[in-house]
Parts: C-alpha cells; sequence; structure tokens
C-alpha cells in the first residue's frame, strides 16, 4: 500500500546517518514533560495534552451515561417515581450539555491534538502553549458545570437553552447562568483548539506534502477547524447577549422592548447545526483511515471525498433554520432550508460509498476497529435516513419535539461519532500505550454496545411516531407508551454493560497487555512512523519527500530525515508553506511551562466572578487576565539574529524570528476569521431584530446630535493613525523609529478608547429597547478590539525597546496590523450602521 | 493556491447568494414588497430571483473558467465549482415554486 501524501515530485537529499538511540536521548532532553506534578501542570505537549483531553472526556463521557441511565430509569414505567420534575429537568439538560460539550468536542479536539503532529509529520501542534490553555479552560469550565449538578443549581432548561424559559423571569436562579458562562468557558478550548488544528494542518506538514496528496484526516479535520472558527462565535454571542441580558437587564430577547426570542433559536442553531457535522467530520476521517488498511487497498476515491468534506463544510451553515421549522416561518423560507437538508445527504452519501467501495475493492479484515466501522455503517446510515425524512417539512411538523427526533440524534451523534471514536482507540491504541489488545473482550464489548443502542433507540422512533414528547418525566394517561418505554430502559441497561465492558478492555490493554509490535496493522501513512507508544517527539528526524511514509521509520530514527535530533536544545520543527509544502522555515516551539494553566485560572475567576454576580470586581480579573497574556508575548521573539540552520543537505531554512509569515501570523488570521464571524452574526443580530421582531421601530434616540458625530470621527482618526503607525513601526523595525511609531500606536489607541468612552455615555439607556442594547454591544465589541490593538501597540514598543526587533525580527508588529485593521474596519462598518438607523 | 482558491469559489458563492436571498425574504416580507408590483411580477420575487440568477450566472463563469484536465487540483476545482453551481441551482429553487410570505 502506498500512502497518499507519498506522491511528490520534489527530491531532498538525505541527512547522514547517526546512532538513534543517541537522537532519542537528545531529543528526549528536550521534549519530555518534566518529573512529578510540575510535568503534570507545565506540559505543553501534544500528544500529553491530547491524550489528556480524550480521558477528560471519557470521564465526562461516563457521567453523561450515568445521568442517561437515571433517565431511562425514571421512563421505565408511566409514574417513576425515581427523580422529581426539577431534578428529572437539570438531569436531562446536563446529560445533553455534557455529552455535545464536555464529551464530543474535547474528544475530537483531543483526537486532532493527539493525532495530527504524528500524521502529518510534524512534532507538535503550533501553538503547544495554546492546547495547554485549551484543555485548562476545557477542565475548569466542565468543573464549573458539574459542581452545580452537585449544589442543586445545574441548568435545566434544556441543552440550546431556549428563551424565554432561560431568562430571568422564568429561571431566576443561577441555572442559566452556569450555563451561559460554563459553556462559553469550555468553548475557549474550542476556539483555541480551531485556530491550533487549522495552522497546524496548512503550516506543519512534512517537507513537499502538498494539501493535495495530504492524508484524508488532515481534510477532514481542516473541515472541522474551519467550520468550529465560523460556527462557534454565533454561541459564544448569543451565550454573551443572554447572560448580558440576564445580568443587566439588556433586552435581546425581550418582545415588549423590541427582542425576539427567535434571535437565540438562531444564534444557536447557526452554531448548533454545524456542530453535528464538526462531531461527524473527525469521526469520518477516522473511517477513512482506518478503512483502507483494515481492507488492505487504499481509498476509493480520494477527489471525491475531499470535496464531499467541501460540501458538508459550506451545506451545514445552510440547515440551521430546519430545527425550527415549527416556529411560525414562511413558506419559502422553509423551503430554502428542507432542500438543502436534503442535499446535504449526497456528500454523505459520496462518503459511504468510497467507504463500502474500498472495502469492495480491498480484502477486507475482520479485526475490531472493522466491527464498530461495521457499527457505523449500519446506525449511521439510518440516522441519516430518519435525518432526511426530518428534513421533510410536513414530517418534521409532525414529529417534532417527540421522541423520533430523540432516536434520530442518537443513531446520528452515536452512530457518527462513538462509533467511529471507538474504532480509532482501538485501531490507535497500540501507538497509545505501546500495547497488544486482550483478544476477545473488545468483541464482546462491541456486541453488547450494538445490541444495546438500537435496543434502546430503534424502538423510540416508534415511541415518537405513537406522539410521547421529549423531556417529559411521566405519562401516566398514556399506556400505548408504557411498553416501548419499558424495552428502551432495559436495552439501555445493555448499552450501558458493553460501554463499561469496552473501557475495562482499553484498562486491561494499557496495563496488562503484550508488548505490541511497530505498526501492527501494516498502515501506510506517517502515524506509524514511529516506535510504540509514541515519544514526545514524534519523529527524531523529519519526513520528506522520500521518507514520508511508515516505511521509513528506520530512516527517520536514525536522523536521515530533515532537522535530525536537538543539537541546540530546542523544540524544532519544520513550516511549510501551506499550499505545495515547499520548506519555508524552522519554528522552535515553547517548552514546559505554568503560564497556560495561570491564565486559564484567571480567566477562570472571571467567569466565577461573572457567576457570582460580583460584576463590580471583574475588572480586577480582567486586569489579571492582561497582565498574564502579557507574559505570553514577554517570552516570545529574540534580541539576536540567528544563522540560517541547516535542515537537510542543500537545505539551509530560517528560524522563525527572522521571516514574517510565522505560525503566530498565521494563527492571527485564523483568529480573526473566528472574531469576523462573531462580528457578522452581531450584525445579523441587528438586522434580525430591525426587519423581524415586534416591537419597531425603536424610540426616538439621543444619538443624532453632532457631538457623538466629532466622537465617532475621532474615533475613527485615531484608529486610522493606528493602523498607519503599525506599518511605519514595522517599516523602520531596524532602527530607533519603531519604538516611536509604536509609542504613537498606543497615543492613538488611547484616544480612539477615549472618544469611544465619550460615545458610551451619549448612547441611549441599554435597557430600553433591544436597539439600543444591540447599540450598547457594538460600542463595546469596539471597545474590546480598541484595548487589544493598544496592548498590541504596548508589545510592540516593548519588542522594539528590548531589542526584539530588527532588520529580519519583526516582534509583534505585523499581528499588531493585523488587528489593528480589523479593529478599524468593524468600528467603520459599526458607525455607519447607526448612521444609517439614524438616518433611515 | 489559485486551485484551493478556485475550489471554494462556488461554495462561497452559494454562501453568500443562500444569506442574500434569505435576507431579501425577509426584508420583502417585513416591508410589504410582495404587494409591490414590477413588470416582470411583484418586486419581492424579482428582486430575488434577480440575485439568483445573477449568481447562477457567476457559478456558470467559475465552471467555464476551470481548468480542465486530470490533475487532482483540477479536478478539485472543478468539483467545487459543481458542488456551488447545484447547491445554489436547488437551495433556491423555491423562490420561482413556493408563495412568499406565508
Amino acid at each position: 500500500m502506498m500512502s497518499d501524501a507519498k506522491r511528490s515530485d520534489a527530491t531532498l537529499p538525505a541527512n547522514p546517518p547517526q546512532r538513534a538511540l543517541t537522537l532519542h536521548r537528545e531529543l528526549t532532553a528536550v521534549w519530555t514533560d518534566l518529573p512529578g506534578w510540575r510535568g503534570a501542570l507545565a506540559s505543553v505537549n501534544h500528544t500529553t495534552i491530547g491524550l489528556r483531553f480524550m480521558a477528560t472526556a471519557g470521564v465526562f463521557f461516563a457521567i453523561g451515561g450515568v445521568l442517561s441511565m437515571l433517565i431511562r430509569a425514571q421512563l421505565a414505567t408511566p409514574r417513576g417515581a425515581f427523580l422529581d420534575t426539577a431534578l428529572y429537568n437539570q438531569i436531562f439538560t446536563m446529560h445533553g450539555s455534557i455529552m455535545m460539550f464536555l464529551f464530543a468536542i474535547p474528544m475530537l479536539e483531543g483526537l486532532a491534538l493527539w493525532l495530527l503532529p504524528k500524521i502529518l509529520g510534524a512534532r507538535d501542534m503550533a501553538f503547544p502553549r495554546l492546547s495547554a490553555l485549551g484543555y485548562w479552560c476545557y477542565l475548569f469550565g466542565g468543573t464549573i458545570i458539574l459542581m452545580s449538578l452537585l449544589a442543586g443549581v445545574a441548568p435545566d432548561g434544556g441543552w440550546f437553552m431556549y428563551t424565554p424559559l432561560s431568562d430571568k423571569t422564568y429561571t431566576p436562579g443561577i441555572n442559566a447562568d452556569v450555563w451561559l458562562l460554563g459553556i462559553t468557558f469550555v468553548e475557549i478550548s474550542a476556539v483555541a483548539a480551531a485556530v491550533e488544528i487549522t495552522i497546524t494542518i496548512l503550516r506543519c506538514r512534512s517537507a513537499h506534502m502538498p494539501l493535495s496528496r495530504m492524508p484524508l484526516m488532515g481534510w477532514y479535520m481542516l473541515g472541522t477547524s474551519v467550520m468550529m472558527l465560523v460556527g462557534f462565535p454565533p454561541l459564544i454571542l448569543g451565550s454573551i447577549l443572554l447572560e448580558v441580558e440576564r445580568a443587566f437587564d439588556w433586552p435581546f430577547f425581550d418582545v415588549a422592548r423590541g427582542g425576539d426570542p427567535l434571535l437565540w433559536q438562531h444564534l444557536f442553531w447557526l452554531f448548533g447545526h454545524p456542530e453535528v457535522y464538526i462531531i461527524f467530520l473527525p469521526a469520518a476521517g477516522a473511517l477513512s483511515t482506518i478503512i483502507p488498511v483494515m481492507s488492505r487497498t487504499t481509498i476509493l476515491g480520494y477527489g471525491a471525498v475531499v470535496a464531499a468534506v467541501l460540501g458538508l463544510v459550506f451545506l451545514s451553515f445552510g440547515l440551521w433554520v430546519h430545527h425550527m421549522f415549527t416556529v411560525g416561518i414562511p413558506h419559502m423560507a422553509l423551503a430554502f432550508f428542507s432542500a438543502a437538508s436534503a442535499l446535504v445527504a449526497v456528500p454523505t452519501a459520496v462518503q459511504v460509498f468510497a467507504w463500502i467501495g474500498t472495502i469492495w475493492k480491498g480484502r477486507p479484515q475482520l479485526k475490531l476497529p472493522m466491527l464498530y466501522v461495521l457499527g457505523f455503517f449500519l446506525t449511521f446510515v439510518m440516522g441519516g435516513l430518519t435525518g432526511v425524512m426530518l428534513a421533510i417539512v410536513p414530517f418534521n411538523w409532525q414529529a417534532h419535539d417527540t421522541a423520533f427526533v430523540t432516536a434520530h440524534l442518537h443513531y446520528v451523534l452515536i452512530g457518527g461519532f462513538v462509533f467511529p471514536m471507538m474504532a480509532a482507540l482501538t485501531y490507535w491504541m497500540p501507538l497509545i500505550c505501546g500495547r497488544a489488545r486482550v483478544p476477545k473482550l473488545g468483541e464482546a464489548a462491541f456486541w453488547l454496545i450494538l445490541i444495546g443502542f438500537h435496543g434502546t433507540f430503534f424502538i423510540m422512533h416508534l415511541t415518537g411516531l405513537l406522539g410521547m414528547p421529549r423531556r417529559i418525566d411521566v405519562y401516566p394517561d398514556n399506556p400505548e407508551w408504557v411498553l416501548p418505554n419499558l424495552v428502551s430502559s432495559i436495552f439501555s441497561m445493555v448499552l450501558a454493560m458493553g460501554f463499561a465492558l469496552f473501557v475495562f478492555d482499553m484498562g486491561m490493554q494499557w496495563f496488562f497487555g503484550a508488548r505490541s509490535r511497530r505498526n501492527p496493522w501494516q498502515a501506510p501513512t506517517l502515524d506509524w512512523a514511529m516506535t510504540l507508544p509514541a515519544p514526545a517527539y514524534n519523529f527524531a528526524s523529519l519526513p520528506g519527500p522520500g521518507r514520508d511514509d511508515a516505511a521509513a521509520a528506520v530512516m527517520l530514527a536514525r536522523g536521515e530525515g530533515i532537522l535530525p535530533g536537538a543539537p541546540r536544545g530546542w523544540r524544532e520543527t519544520l513550516v511549510v508553506e501551506s499550499g505545495s509544502g515547499r520548506p519555508d522555515h524552522v519554528a522552535v516551539l515553547p517548552g514546559n511551562t505554568m503560564l497556560p494553566l495561570a491564565t486559564a485560572a484567571v480567566i477562570g475567576s472571571f467567569f466565577m466572578l461573572m457567576l457570582a454576580g460580583a460584576y463590580w470586581l471583574t475588572p480586577v480579573a480582567i486586569m489579571a487576565i492582561v497582565l498574564v497574556v502579557w507574559r505570553w508575548g514577554a517570552v516570545m521573539g529574540s534580541g539576536r539574529d540567528h544563522a540560517l540552520v541547516d535542515a537537510a543537505p542543500g537545505l539551509a531554512l530560517p528560524l522563525h524570528w527572522q521571516v514574517r509569515g510565522t505560525l503566530a501570523y498565521s494563527g492571527a488570521v485564523a483568529t480573526l476569521v473566528a472574531d469576523g464571524s462573531l462580528y457578522a452574526c452581531l450584525l445579523f443580530g441587528v438586522g434580525f431584530l430591525s426587519v423581524v421582531a415586534p416591537g419597531w421601530p425603536a424610540p426616538d434616540s439621543d444619538l443624532s446630535g453632532a457631538l457623538p458625530a466629532v466622537l465617532v470621527a475621532v474615533a475613527l482618526g485615531a484608529m486610522s493613525m493606528g493602523s498607519i503607525a503599525a506599518r511605519l513601526a514595522e517599516a523602520g523595525r531596524a532602527t530607533d523609529l519603531a519604538r516611536r511609531r509604536a509609542l504613537l500606536g498606543v497615543i492613538a489607541g488611547a484616544v480612539a478608547l477615549a472618544a469611544m468612552t465619550g460615545l458610551a455615555l451619549l448612547l441611549d439607556d441599554p435597557t430600553r429597547h433591544a436597539r439600543d442594547a444591540l447599540r450598547g454591544v457594538l460600542l463595546g465589541f469596539a471597545v474590546v478590539h480598541g484595548v487589544i490593538a493598544a496592548l498590541l501597540a504596548l508589545r510592540t514598543h516593548a519588542d522594539a525597546r528590548d531589542g526584539r526587533m530588527g532588520a529580519s525580527r519583526r516582534g509583534a508588529a505585523p499581528v499588531w496590523r493585523l488587528w489593528q485593521d480589523f479593529a478599524l474596519a468593524t468600528t467603520a462598518v459599526s458607525a455607519l450602521l447607526v448612521a444609517a438607523q439614524e438616518v433611515l | 493556491m489559485r486551485w484551493v482558491a478556485g475550489m471554494l469559489a462556488g461554495p462561497v458563492l452559494w454562501a453568500v447568494l443562500f444569506a442574500a436571498v434569505y435576507a431579501l425574504h425577509g426584508i420583502g416580507c417585513a416591508r410589504g414588497w410582495t404587494g409591490v408590483a414590477t413588470p416582470l411580477g411583484s418586486l419581492h420575487i424579482v428582486a430575488m430571483a434577480g440575485v439568483w440568477l445573477a449568481g447562477l450566472a457567476l457559478h456558470v463563469g467559475i465552471l467555464a473558467t476551470a481548468p480542465m484536465g486530470p490533475a487532482r487540483e483540477a479536478r478539485l476545482y472543478r468539483m467545487g465549482a459543481w458542488i456551488g453551481l447545484v447547491a445554489s441551482a436547488l437551495t433556491l429553487l423555491p423562490v420561482l415554486l413556493t408563495s412568499t410570505c406565508g
């Protein structure tokens, strides 16, 4: 078998072979985690962080599973007295929230963090500290949410937290605040992972691995991460708006004051439906990796699969309204989204047929990962078909909010994510722990899970068609629902036993399995071109043309690839040009540090203060966040020029401090994509409420005088000056001018912020009407971006002062410029929007 | 990287068209465009159909300028163009088929 990556026309001479053990020791000294508790807190290595993500997600899966058992126990009989209604509401809300936000997404993040550098031929992810920050935010946020359950104040409004049920009137306690703040805290980790994954795939592949030849897992994860960049901001924005409404009475969702609960539904499902594909795509990536190996052939239709991923990424953003078919939307809009919902089945089917064709043309082996693959086929295809049923409006109206939908979503999510992830875990377990599995246990677990799952959920379709709504805790007047519910409850216990046996099997393999031989599946991909378990540095020398598949393991271990060893004592990895894979420069990655932990802790303190209602103390937490984040920049950069690094014979590359297109710059671009998505959703909110919400037009505004116009002009002028200063500072980096120009940028930023403060004082009372509240948010968005731009100017000033800028070293100037331009553009658009509202 | 931009062009155009027509639909219903007559029909339908058809023409343009040949990059470019064209044609077809604001 040949990997898809192994087809590059480029050549690169090999480095002379060295003693593998010497290289291993040299690299281990540089890349390994610190010993003891410091290692637990300070690790930034992708293998450690990825495994932590997956293990923690597994724990949350178990907790969510226990909650589902409580639900099934309650529903086993029509008058279940196992849980009271209030607790039942908390439990089904927590079950959904945990499974979506604390299991599925972190699990895929963990798989991506752990696997991508290995399968793409890098030593680590692009931003190791960001990986660690994401993990700590996830752990802290998840723990806050979980603790609320123990305290009896868990969210209880359903996992999609609809208003007005979740507003202050109907949820006066902190239950909804826990969800809004806790989930937003966790989403920091998702956006961090999205930036990380996107840039790693685009820039940290092996030398001369073009985008069009990278392993399919790369395409799937790239699609996932881009969807996360665009898809999570709507939820973050919605959560911010709802929390601000709950905390400060700004009426975004209050019909009486120009708001509309449907805005929440739009923002939630703008995230929520792409979320299904965010979860599915990595799982499909695992399938596209595993199926050819298990079938001893290559994937059928690489190009068609890539096109299918492309189609899914885009089309999945055109389906969100199918979750809102019953809210009273005009027929034409229903038809748009119904057609898109039916159409999305096509790229999904292309992949399914590609996988079936791959099995057909190969010589499949029914090993344990393949069993889970077959479980996926059976389950996911059924879930997909009921999805097409639900895409049809008349059927949707009948089945909406019934157990049929519950059955459908479990078929899609367990079929499309859990089965493939179990295939992935059993497939990559030898690489994780270095051991072979104990025979037969895994097969028994599979059959229990398969039978338990279909026994539980297949009949649930019927329960739904018999009219049983979701989320009810008793049904004393509906004897026709008793038997199917009892059957579901009995089989759910079988399912739970299957999952428990799966975990036991994993534990047995980890602790008692025989040592696995290298590449036990005879896979072609680079993830198997290393010793088992995978070392902290992955590759003693990095792959390149002619040494870009699992068969190159020995050559890479002997240092014949690129950048052998760690001769400078740094964590070095190769950065390539994103399309062609041409080597561009060498990045020096950060080592072990507790900075991510400290940053997550201060961010957590902000969320905890918000949750406690101590809003007056939050500025202290914000200052602490600024101070800690400042430290991130302070330990970057270099105070001197460095010689080119001899990566391979004839290949001398600069270090990242001396190039403009660094990983950090690419990461800033990706961050702005997410930021732009959030801003676009804010504009959508303004447009939606202006056009659709009752309670408009809004009352007359006091913003129509000359003073607001002058202040806006001053703010925009100062921000424009900041943009010019950023360009000049970068251009004059070799001279003392850079410091003065950066200082000019700081002053311009301060003037802009002062003007915006003046504007804030002139705003109409934001509790009066949704329009006024949205103007407050638009101004808040501008202020936050203005503050960050000013801080980046200050960072550039410090870089120039401390010698981190020079003829080829630019410090933070390129990122400052990027951010400054974005802040200017969005502020100008906001100003135009408000002006248009006043004029029209 | 030109092929990546080309591959993305069709789906991006679909996203723009979908958002634009959906926005026009909402604005038209709110502002009563269905009651405004034009020689080609109600202003609402004309506005949405005009944007849709113009978009389809652009899609055809993307497809017509796609590189030919068996190279994987060229094929991905063409597949992206087809995805955009088919998605725009089908998902916005209701502009001509259903009632607007009912």
